[in-house]
């Protein structure tokens, strides 16, 4: 019986006009975007190879260790195209170094060098879903049951001893089956666009959370089809069904996500906090730091407190200060020498100079793994956590739920940018590791290439992995669960009605 | 005809369609103005404050002497906030509010220090902000998306429905012309979108006027109406192709899809995928991007080497520094106005092609008349630059003045010794033209209506020629 009432509804749906139409709308905006998109990409992944390549390059041409900068990069994420995220947000480049631990704050920015263009806003495959689907899901639902009410036509179905229950399911499964269409199409043709582009290779893991991103986006259309649905059964009449469905879209997905972070209040807090922690954090560099530093210089066996020991030789231009941001709370001892030859009668400084650097590299690095403690959890109040509430209040909408857990596939969520600058820590840990197996601290490479140049083949290579997709599902779940969980619950009332409900 | 406008307005003033519309164009525009009320102070005060800090460098400057005042510059000049800042507020966030004047180097060795030059700071909100992306509740965004949208649910069934129940062709028998029936329903609807619209708009200013923190000038509620019929000449647009695509469909539902499927494609999605294409299609913004250094080190070491064989002749040696560092300073200046000009012609480029949708239009009129946006971005850019030609010229004018002066300018020997009058140091001021707006906005008018004229004629032909 069942599968009888399926069929007919599914050739009553897919002989219709708005079915060719939302096949056809969405296939065009789809394949369409995708063709931008991937330029978009290509683009930036040309820019992120010029940009390794230059960063080598700069690397390779400082002669001490103590001017040489190590910088790493962040590949585009070829899922960005899906949904883009923060993927093109947050910087994309940040130098690892032994004078502070690097963050997402500390990040710069390689390519896109016209931030005019950002004016104008970037889309995705996801943001096209959110909008199409559900304007189809609503479309398709309106007047499923209120259409049959007014024509009469479910008293005909209901007096053959139908059960409503099998009529609500067979309405509702047809008529997903044909929303599934345009989705499936236009997803496999952006797969296959994909997939055909040179430049981007999936793996299977990508290929899982591209089948996430599928799951995120059946479980969205049915929350929509369903509200349709409810509304069609609560009101019983199409005219009345279609107003207030459009109106409800409207709120939803135009309306709410827009206005409610305006609305919801702001909060001092994270400035004091800022000074606060900067506060502290300078304290720490100027008080402790500076005393045990001059402490040193005192007593060592030079006399002078002067921090390069009045070294002097050619092709130098020394300098060492503080240096901080109140904003991102970023703090630093910055000290660069890079001499090329020394006099003869400076050669009795060099070493009292190797013995100073190897107590300031250990201090500098011990400082900065200590401020990094104050400093973390001062960044994670000031920026992660507001961010976090103003995604809790876009996640009553079934749209932030399905942008959220969309971006959890694709690794450009908060997590995934998060997880390189977690990789960019653990680099700078193998690189002070390094830099203390070969001793370069205490090296006369250091601070002069007078005896040979610095050895950069020392450090070991960066390469960033994303993480596998257990953890994208386990960041993306939740909000897919919700969104299935509001789908039963609307399920369910629909059901109360239906059934209570006279015909 | 006026019958007929009536019945239309009758029928709608008792949907429920007229009571949604109006409470949620109440609200929209009750947030906007609460916003702003929020924010516009701050930023009015922000801007004093830095008008002030300006003014007094100079002044601190002036009393310095005069060679600092050459040397060091101005400071940062501000852009004057708008106060109609929340009829088009989403393109300021990507707009920096400051050009910056600074010297570059000092070089202690020779007692040289760099002129300063006009640099242009980017403005980039999102790049430590982490919080979610969201479009501003501007009026840009109530007209150009709500609106729209409204004006299309108000009309999509106004001729099929007519159609689908007979009464259309009890309407035709009574002898009234067919044009009269579409200008009649055309009206009918105007009047019913434009009555919550203008309620709410009346509820924003309302709510904006009374607050004793925003002042509103003559000026601005000009801009204001004319900002209003900018708003229903885009809803007449937007009537005018439901009208057409109503007249052409046989029901109403076919109706409405077709004209959510084109709303959706003209107004969410042309902007953006537009601009993306505009914006690759040109990429030599990016090959050549901006090295501040170029040339730096080549050009010094080549001043040293004269600096050298000049000897002992010191009025050789101001005339070579005067020359290295003027020099400098405008081989610095270009690159930087080089760079700023490709950047502003790549925008350009994708503003012109997003213009064949509909909302960008709106949004850049909205834009011109508030005065925010891009336009009035590069206004800044020229008052600026302008300010920056008469300052320079009011140092040479000033050191030609003094007749004990070498007339070197660009170093401490060279130029005038006497004190300046801080008084008579040129201040930045950033004025706004209204004649300018306007012919900026022209084009985007033009466009705008003659877009509304083919819909509406596409109705008329369809409404006159179709079979009831």
């Amino acid at each position: 019986m069942l599968t009888t009432l399926i069929r007919r509804e599914l050739l009553d749906n897919l002989m219709t006009f708005r079915f060719a139409a939302a096949v056809f709308i969405t296939l065009l905006l789809v394949v369409a975007n995708t063709a931008v998109l991937l330029k978009d990409y290509e683009q930036r992944l040309m820019d992120y190879n010029d940009a390794v390549k230059t960063h080598q390059r700069q690397m390779q041409a400082k002669k001490t260790y103590s001017a040489g900068e190590v910088r790493i990069d962040r590949p585009p994420n070829p899922l960005s195209i899906f949904n883009a995220g923060y993927d093109k947000r947050v910087g994309n480049e940040v130098q690892v170094s032994h004078t502070y631990v690097p963050s997402l704050w500390d990040a710069g920015m390689h390519g896109a060098d016209n931030p005019f263009m950002d004016m104008f806003a970037s889309m995705d495959i996801v943001f096209i879903f959110e909008v199409i689907l559900s304007l189809l899901a609503l479309i398709f639902a309106y007047d499923t049951l209120a259409g049959e009410y007014e024509r009469g036509t479910l008293r005909l179905v209901l007096t053959s001893h139908v059960r409503r229950g099998h009529v609500l399911l067979a309405k509702y499964i047809s008529a997903m089956i044909c929303l599934l269409v345009p989705l499936l199409i236009s997803l496999l043709l952006a797969v296959i666009l994909l997939t055909t582009t040179p430049s981007i290779s999936l793996n299977t893991d990508d290929f899982l959370r591209i089948g996430g991103i599928l799951l995120a986006s059946v479980a969205y259309l049915s929350v929509f089809y369903l509200i349709g649905l409810l509304i069609s059964s609560a009101t019983r009449r199409t005219g009345t069904a279609l107003m207030l469905s459009m109106f409800v879209w409207g709120f939803l997905v135009l309306i709410y996500p827009n206005t409610i972070l305006a609305v919801i209040p702001r909060s001092e807090a994270p400035q004091t906090r800022a000074a606060s922690a900067f506060s502290q954090i300078k304290q720490m560099w100027e008080g402790e730091f500076e005393r045990e530093r001059r402490h040193f210089l005192a007593t060592d066996a030079f006399p002078g407190i002067d921090w390069n020991l009045g070294l002097r030789g050619s092709g130098s231009d020394p300098y060492a200060y503080f240096w901080g941001d109140p904003r991102t709370l970023r703090y630093s001892f910055e000290g660069i020498l890079a001499f090329e030859g020394f006099d003869e009668k400076e050669e009795h400084k060099i070493p009292h100079a190797q013995s100073h650097f190897r107590f300031l590299g250990s201090l500098i690095i011990r400082t900065a793994d200590q401020t990094w403690l104050v400093r973390k959890p001062a960044l994670e109040d000031i920026f992660i956590h507001p961010a976090n509430v103003k995604r809790l209040y876009l996640k009553l909408s079934p749209v932030g739920l399905y942008d959220a857990a969309t971006q959890a596939w694709t690794d450009t969520d908060l997590h995934g940018v998060r997880d390189f600058f977690d990789a960019a820590r653990r680099y700078r840990q193998e690189v002070i590791d390094a830099l203390y197996d070969k001793e370069a601290f205490g090296s006369r490479q250091w601070f002069s290439s007078d005896q040979g140049a610095a050895d950069w083949s020392i450090l070991p290579e960066f390469a960033f992995q994303r993480g596998n997709v257990n953890t994208n599902a386990k960041r993306a779940l939740p909000d897919v669960g919700i969104l299935l969980m509001m789908n039963v619950v609307i399920f369910i009332l629909i059901f109360l009605i239906f059934v209570k409900s006279e015909v | 005809m006026w019958h007929i406008v009536k019945r239309e307005l009758y029928d709608n003033l008792n949907s429920l369609r007229f009571a949604l519309a109006t409470v949620l164009l109440l609200g929209l525009m009750l947030t906007n103005a609460i916003l702003h009320l929020r924010e516009h102070p701050e930023r009015v005060q922000k801007y004093s404050e830095n008008v002030a800090a300006h003014q007094n460098r100079l002044k601190s400057h002036a009393d310095a002497s005069f060679y600092t005042l050459a040397q060091k510059g101005p400071g940062d000049l501000h852009k004057k906030p708008s106060p109609l800042h929340f009829c088009a507020a989403r393109g300021e966030a990507f707009l920096s509010a400051h050009v910056s004047s600074f010297q570059s180097w000092s070089w202690q060795e020779r007692g040289l220090e760099g002129l300063w030059t006009l640099g242009y700071p980017s403005a980039t909100p999102n790049r430590d902000n982490l919080d979610p992306e969201v479009t501003k509740v501007d009026w840009g965004f109530i007209i150009g998306y709500v609106l729209s949208l409204l004006a299309l649910l108000f009309t999509f069934d106004a001729i099929s429905n007519e159609r689908e129940h007979g009464t259309l062709r009890l309407i035709l028998a009574n002898a009234i012309p067919r044009h009269t029936v579409l200008i009649g329903k055309f009206l009918g609807a105007l009047v019913s979108v434009s009555i919550p619209f203008t309620f709410a708009v009346l509820v924003n200013l309302l709510v904006i006027s009374i607050s004793s923190d925003v002042y509103l000038s003559a000026d601005a509620w000009g801009r204001l109406g004319i900002i209003y019929f900018i708003a229903l000449l885009y809803t007449c647009l937007f009537l005018a192709l439901g009208l057409l695509v109503s007249a052409r469909v046989q029901r109403s539902a076919v109706s409405l899809v077709i004209l959510l499927l084109a709303w959706v494609t003209l107004v969410v999605f042309m902007p953006s995928t537009l601009a993306s294409i505009a914006g690759h299609s040109s990429s030599e913004g990016r090959s050549s991007s901006l090295r501040t250094g170029l040339g730096f080190w080549e050009r010094r070491e080549e001043f040293d080497t004269r600096w050298h064989e000049a000897r002992e002749d010191e009025r050789k040696k101001i005339q070579l520094s005067g020359e290295y560092v003027t020099q400098d300073a405008e081989q610095r200046e270009r690159s930087h106005e080089e760079h700023l000009k490709r950047r502003i012609s790549q925008v350009n480029r994708a503003r012109t092609i997003t213009r064949l949708s509909p909302v960008t239009i709106v949004e850049h009129l909205l834009e011109s008349f508030a005065g925010t946006g891009f336009e009035r971005h590069l206004q800044f850019l020229e008052n600026v630059q302008s300010y920056a030609r008469q300052f320079r010229q009011f140092i040479v004018d000033t050191d030609r003045a003094d007749p004990e002066s070498l007339h070197i300018i660009g170093v401490r020997e060279g130029v005038s010794q006497k004190p300046v009058n801080p008084e008579a140091v040129p201040k930045f001021e950033d004025i706004r033209n209204f004649g300018r707006d306007f012919n900026t906005a022209v084009m985007d008018l033009l466009l705008l209506t003659l877009f509304f004229v083919v819909l509406f004629s596409g109705a008329f032909l369809a409404f006159v020629r179709v079979e009831i």
